[in-house]
């Protein structure tokens, strides 16, 4: 008798819900997306800090804009909100200001790299059983 | 006929959703993914599209820049994950508004809407219509979305709780009522003949006594509605 594989279940800091809305069950489509974020995610968030060390807070507020993108589609819908918030607040703090949330926001961003780099692992090892 | 579109978007993983959610739905054809503002318009300076996925904030020039030096009108679609930009969306005769990210469900509404809103150009966007010019809309028949260009219905029959679309090559089912095509149609080339049917006046063939011929299919002509098909037609 053929076992029912379970299936595939994301980490509960994700917003699963809205992932297994997304990628409707295919998870080698969400895997390839987890790996494009792993490698975007470093490019993108070298441009925050440096707009962030250059006081450039348009650029800043831009930079930091991609990023929310980025964190949405691998389920980081709370930290989305974040970037969200310091983005606006690009527009109206200044860089003094900013100090605490941007340090917030980096230790957020650590965390949820973190968190998709074991997601992404363990996506492969699900999608290289099934072959 | 697919929708031929482009999409502007700098984040890539934005527009592979995008790119795989259109061949998905077998309803657009992508004809060029782009991540700028400058590199959109070189090519729609060359080709038309029927419809643009636009993402707002971009290098360089924002997305409502490429909108201000558009020659023609084609379709919009705004994505981004700013719920600010309504208002501008609005200016712009935006057709929808996708906020970052989006599901397949999501895509498909905004696609079906594509069909319920009238293009609504300001004076001066109004351009001449040319062959490339595309006018269609999209009824739910037989489980799917079906895109019918409105040149080729040739008349509209209401069947109670359906409206029958009879056009040159085939005939469609959609549950919906006659009332609601009204809305959608009337003031084009369409105009209600009778309670139970709408016509696209230039597939008329000829009208004798009460009764309009189109391709050999026999529309009554409704007392209360005489009048007014006269009018329209230019009847002496």
């Amino acid at each position: 008798m053929q076992k029912i594989r379970p299936p595939f279940v994301f980490d509960e800091n994700l917003n699963s819900s809205f992932l297994e809305e997304l990628f409707e069950g295919d998870t080698k489509y969400a895997e390839a997306i987890f790996e494009d974020f792993l490698k975007d995610i470093p490019v993108y968030w070298e441009r925050v800090e440096t707009a962030y060390h250059n006081r450039n807070l348009p650029i800043l507020g831009t930079s930091v804009h991609t990023c929310k993108t980025l964190f949405g589609y691998v389920g980081f819908t709370d930290l989305q909100e974040l970037c969200q918030q310091f983005e606006n607040k690009c527009s109206v703090n200044s860089p003094e200001e900013l100090r605490v949330d941007y340090i917030l926001l980096i230790q957020r961003k650590e965390r949820a790299q973190h968190i998709i780099e074991k997601e992404y692992a363990r996506l492969r090892l699900f999608n290289g059983d099934k072959d | 006929m697919k929708i031929s579109c482009i999409i502007v978007e700098d984040i890539q993983i934005a527009a592979d959703f995008l790119r795989k959610f259109c061949e998905k739905s077998d309803l657009v054809e992508v004809k060029g993914h782009f991540l700028n503002v400058m590199d959109a318009l070189e090519y729609l300076d060359r080709e038309r599209v029927d419809l643009l996925f636009l993402d707002v904030e971009m290098p360089g020039a924002n997305g409502f820049e490429l909108l201000d030096r558009l020659t023609y009108s084609p379709m919009i679609i705004l994505t981004t994950s700013k719920t600010e930009y309504a208002f501008n969306a609005f200016q712009y005769h935006v057709n929808d508004y996708l906020k970052k990210p989006f599901t397949y469900k999501r895509f498909i509404e905004a696609i079906g809407k594509l069909q319920l809103q009238p293009a609504e150009t300001s004076p001066a966007q109004q351009l001449p219509a040319t062959q490339t010019d595309t006018e269609f809309l999209f009824i739910k028949a037989d489980d799917k979305l079906t895109k019918i260009r409105k040149d080729d219905i040739l008349f509209l029959e209401s069947m109670r709780d359906y409206v029958k679309f009879v056009t040159s090559s085939k005939n469609y089912m959609t549950y919906s009522t006659l009332k609601n095509m009204e809305e959608k149609l009337l003031g084009q080339t369409f105009l209600k003949v009778h309670r139970s049917y709408i016509v696209n006046l230039s597939k008329i063939d000829d009208i004798r006594g009460n009764t309009i011929y189109i391709l050999g299919n026999q529309i009554p002509i409704g007392k209360g509605h005489k009048e007014d098909l006269e009018a329209r037609l230019n009847i002496l």
